[in-house]
């Protein structure tokens, strides 16, 4: 058999295949929307998780610094604010939804879906204004 | 004077240059910061500002009868001016 293994990710719920040696507990970054990940061995598949060693404010830096970075994406002064929304977020309702969205869903879970679909590449920016083309 | 009225998230920082912008210019407005009202209440201003303007994203800002999704200045602007 030669099907090649996908790794589930918990933060966008997409699967996407991992071309780098795999080893537990090794840090990854998934492609699809830059959350830091952890592998873990799971009976004879790869699991992924969210890494338990780092803060909030850490965990959403790395992930939209990483969904820039594989976006060619730019940020601005909103940064700082958004940052700031996106923590305020975490705290009151448990995960790092969208500080310009009333619902607290996964599909807002920054980066929210439409922007992992493209709104950057058609508005210019996405609808809070963290990532810009 | 036309009426303004700016549905917000406390969280979101184009609800609040959208205040600013208004407090900037001399311009009275209402406002309400969705997310932080009870449950019932936040429920039926949700279910406007999606009527209103058929999404469930802030800010949305209505200027007498133009709704405007998102910080935008220049269609601020020429709202009030109309």
């Amino acid at each position: 058999m030669n099907q090649v293994e996908k790794i589930f990710c918990p933060v966008c719920q997409v699967s996407f295949i991992l071309r780098e040696e795999k080893e537990a507990g090794k840090k990854i970054v998934c492609p699809v929307c830059g959350a830091v990940l952890v592998l873990e061995k799971d009976n004879s598949s790869w699991l992924a998780r969210r890494p338990d060693d780092l803060t909030p404010e850490e965990e959403i830096r790395a992930r939209i610094e990483n969904f820039a970075q594989l976006r060619n994406y730019k940020f601005n002064e909103l940064k700082e604010p958004l940052v700031e929304g996106l923590l305020k977020k975490h705290e009151r309702y448990g995960d790092f939804y969208c500080p310009c969205k009333i619902d607290n869903i996964p599909e807002n879970v920054c980066p929210c879906l439409e922007t992992r679909q493209g709104s950057v590449e058609r508005d210019g920016r996405c609808h809070c204004g963290l990532f810009w083309k | 004077m036309k009426k303004v009225m700016l549905y917000a998230l406390s969280t979101c920082p184009f609800c609040q240059m959208t205040k600013k912008y208004f407090e900037k210019h001399n311009i009275p407005y209402d406002f309400v910061d969705v997310d932080l009202l009870e449950d019932e209440e936040k429920e039926k201003t949700v279910a406007k500002v999606q009527e209103i303007s058929g999404r469930r994203a802030f800010p949305v800002i209505v200027i007498g009868d133009k709704v405007i999704v998102g910080y935008d200045e220049l269609s601020i602007s020429e709202a009030l001016k109309e």
